[in-house]
C-alpha cells in the first residue's frame, strides 16, 4: 500500500532522508521511530505530498506520488488520513463539525453526513462529547476527535506524526491501542513516534531511522533508544 | 445536486469571511463605491455627447445671423437661389427674444439678438459646402451649424475619455490594493483552517472560491451604492438643470440625447464584480499554497 523507491531528500544540500526503501503492506500496522531530526517527520510529509523527493519515487496504492499535478493532490489526500501532534482541530466548531467538515466540503448529503460522522466519533468513543468544541476537550479527547476526522471517510491508508507527542503516557497507549484497533479494519496504519513505552507495549513492525536512513526494520520490534538520544 | 452541496457550503464558507473581514469590508465597498460612481459619471456623461455629436452631425440646418441692416425676408430670398437649399425659415429677433424669454428668465434689457434664418440643405454633405458661400453675403454676420458645434463638443469628450481611464485606471488600482490587502487579512486569520481543509484534501475550488467571492460581493455592493448616488445626481442635478438647458438651447435636436442609465448601471456592475472576483482569485491564488 505504501511504497517508498531509493527516496532521498535533502533540504539546501543538507540531507534529511538517504536511499530510503520501505514497503507496509494493506493493512499493516507499523511504527517509524528515531530521534528528533531523523527524518521521520519529512518522511510523513512525502507520503501525503507536502513535499516531493529530491530523488526516487513514493507510491501509495500504485499511485506514483512524484508525478502529482497539484490539482491531483486533494484527491490523494481525500485517500489518506491524517493524524496530527497539535490535533490541527477548528477551534469555533464543535467535534461534529470538526469531523464533518470535510464530507460537507465534499457534498456529501447531511443525513449521510450524520450517519458517518456519528459512526467515526462512536469508533474513538466519543459519541457523548460531540456538542463539545476543541478548548472543552481534554488533549487525549481532542486527538481522538482528530482520529475520528482522519477516519470519517473510510480512507485506505491512516498517517499519524508523533499523534502522542502532548499527550500523558496513559492516554498515548490509549490512542495507539485505538489506531491498532483501526489497523485491525483494514486500514494501513504507519505511526511516526519517538515514545519508547508506547512501541515496546504495543510489539509490533518498528521501523528505526537514524539520520535519513532506515537502520532497522523489524516486524515485532521495540524502540531502543540510545543514551544520549531523546 | 452534489454540486449545489458544495456553492452552498462554498456561499457558508464566503460569508463567514465577510464576517471576519469586520469594517475592512467597509473601506473595500467606499473606496469601490467612488471609482464606481466617477467611472459610471464619466461613462454617461461621454455616452450623452456622444449621442449629441452624433445627433448635430445628422442635422442639416445652418443658422445665418444677420445684420440689422436688411431685411431678412429679402436675404431669404436671396438664400433660396443656392442649388443646395430646400428650405428658409426666417426667425426675427423679435419672435427669438420672445421665445427665449418663455424659456429662460432673462433681465429687462434691450433685445441683444439678430434676425435668424434657419436653412435647411438637401443633404449633411451639403452643409460645408453651403456655408463659405452664406458667409460671403454682406447680410450673413455669421454662421453656425451643428457640425461646427459637434468637433467642439468632440473635443470635450476626448478630454473626458482620457481623464475617465485615468482616474478610473488610478482607482482600480488603489481598489485592487485595498481588496488584496483585505482578503490577505482574511486569509492569513484563516491560514491554519486553510491548511487543515487542505491537508484533508479539499479542492482547490471550494478553498478559494469564497475569496473571488467575497471579492465579487464587495463590487456587486459597491455597484449598487455607486447607482443610487448616480441616480440621485441625475433627478436632483443632471434632469432639472443640465439637461433642460441643453435642450432648450438646441431645440432642432431629438429629446433623447441621454444615454441610456440601464446601459451605464449593467457596465458598473460588470465592472465592479469583474474588479471585485478579479482581486479575490489574484490575492488568494498569490497567498494560499496548497
Amino acid at each position: 500500500m505504501i511504497r517508498l523507491q531509493n527516496v532521498s531528500k535533502t533540504y539546501g544540500g543538507r540531507p534529511a532522508l538517504k536511499d530510503v526503501n520501505l514497503h507496509v503492506a494493506l493493512g499493516e500496522f507499523a511504527f517509524l521511530v528515531g530521534p528528533s531530526g531523523a527524518g521521520k517527520s519529512t518522511l510523513m510529509r512525502l507520503l501525503y505530498r507536502e513535499e516531493v523527493p529530491t530523488q526516487g519515487s513514493v507510491f501509495i496504492g500504485g499511485v506514483n506520488l512524484t508525478k502529482l499535478s497539484s490539482r491531483q493532490i486533494p484527491l490523494l489526500r481525500r485517500r489518506l488520513g491524517i493524524v496530527f501532534q497539535d490535533y490541527r482541530l477548528l477551534p469555533n466548531q464543535t467535534a461534529f463539525d470538526n469531523v464533518a467538515y470535510i464530507l460537507r466540503a465534499l457534498g456529501v448529503e447531511e443525513s449521510e453526513v450524520r450517519k458517518r460522522v456519528s459512526s467515526a466519533l462512536n469508533v474513538v468513543n466519543l459519541d457523548d462529547k460531540a456538542g463539545h468544541y476543541p478548548d472543552q476537550l481534554s488533549g487525549g479527547e481532542q486527538q481522538r476527535v482528530g482520529i475520528a476526522r482522519a477516519i470519517v471517510n473510510g480512507p485506505p491508508v491512516l498517517l499519524a506524526d508523533e499523534p502522542t507527542g502532548n499527550l500523558d503516557p496513559a492516554t498515548s497507549l490509549e490512542i495507539v491501542q485505538l489506531l491498532a484497533r483501526i489497523s485491525q479494519r483494514g486500514t494501513t496504519v504507519l505511526v511516526s513516534t519517538h515514545d519508547q513505552t508506547i512501541v515496546n507495549a504495543m510489539r509490533r513492525r518498528v521501523i528505526s531511522l537514524r539520520q535519513g536512513e532506515i537502520v532497522t526494520d523489524v516486524d515485532c520490534g521495540v524502540y531502543e533508544v540510545e543514551v544520549g538520544q531523546s | 445536486m452534489r454540486q449545489l452541496r458544495i456553492f452552498f457550503r462554498v456561499v457558508v464558507e464566503t460569508f463567514l469571511g465577510l464576517k471576519h473581514s469586520g469594517w475592512s469590508n467597509w473601506l473595500v465597498v467606499s473606496i469601490l463605491t467612488i471609482a464606481l460612481t466617477i467611472f459610471g459619471s464619466i461613462l454617461q456623461l461621454t455616452m450623452t455627447l456622444k449621442n449629441v455629436v452624433n445627433s448635430f452631425g445628422s442635422q442639416m440646418v445652418i443658422s445665418a445671423y444677420l445684420d440689422n441692416n436688411h431685411e431678412p425676408r429679402n436675404v431669404a430670398r436671396e438664400v433660396s437661389q443656392f442649388n443646395e437649399v430646400r428650405l428658409v425659415e426666417v426667425v426675427t429677433k423679435d419672435v427669438a427674444w420672445e421665445d427665449m424669454k418663455k424659456n429662460l428668465k432673462v433681465a429687462s434689457i434691450p433685445n441683444p439678438l439678430p434676425n435668424t434664418l434657419h436653412i435647411t440643405v438637401y443633404s449633411p454633405e451639403q452643409v460645408e459646402k453651403l456655408a463659405p458661400k452664406l458667409k460671403l453675403l454682406p447680410a450673413v454676420e455669421a454662421v453656425k451649424y451643428p457640425l461646427m458645434v459637434a468637433r467642439r463638443i468632440n473635443e470635450i469628450r476626448h478630454f473626458f475619455e482620457i481623464a475617465g481611464v485615468a482616474v478610473t485606471a488610478a482607482l482600480t488600482t488603489a481598489t485592487l490594493t485595498v481588496i488584496g490587502n483585505t482578503i490577505h487579512l482574511v486569509i492569513q486569520a484563516r491560514k491554519r483552517e486553510i491548511e487543515i481543509l487542505s491537508l484533508m484534501g479539499v479542492g482547490h475550488f471550494y478553498i478559494k472560491c469564497p475569496f473571488v467571492l467575497q471579492g465579487a460581493i464587495y463590487g456587486a455592493l459597491a455597484a449598487a451604492l455607486a447607482m443610487v448616488v448616480l441616480l440621485v445626481m441625475q433627478f436632483y442635478v443632471v434632469q432639472p438643470y443640465m439637461l433642460s438647458h441643453l435642450v432648450s438651447f438646441v431645440s432642432l435636436l431629438p429629446q433623447q440625447l441621454e444615454y441610456s442609465l440601464v446601459q451605464t448601471f449593467t457596465v458598473m456592475l460588470v465592472l465592479g464584480v469583474a474588479v471585485g472576483a478579479g482581486g479575490g482569485a489574484w490575492t488568494s491564488g498569490r497567498y494560499i499554497k496548497i
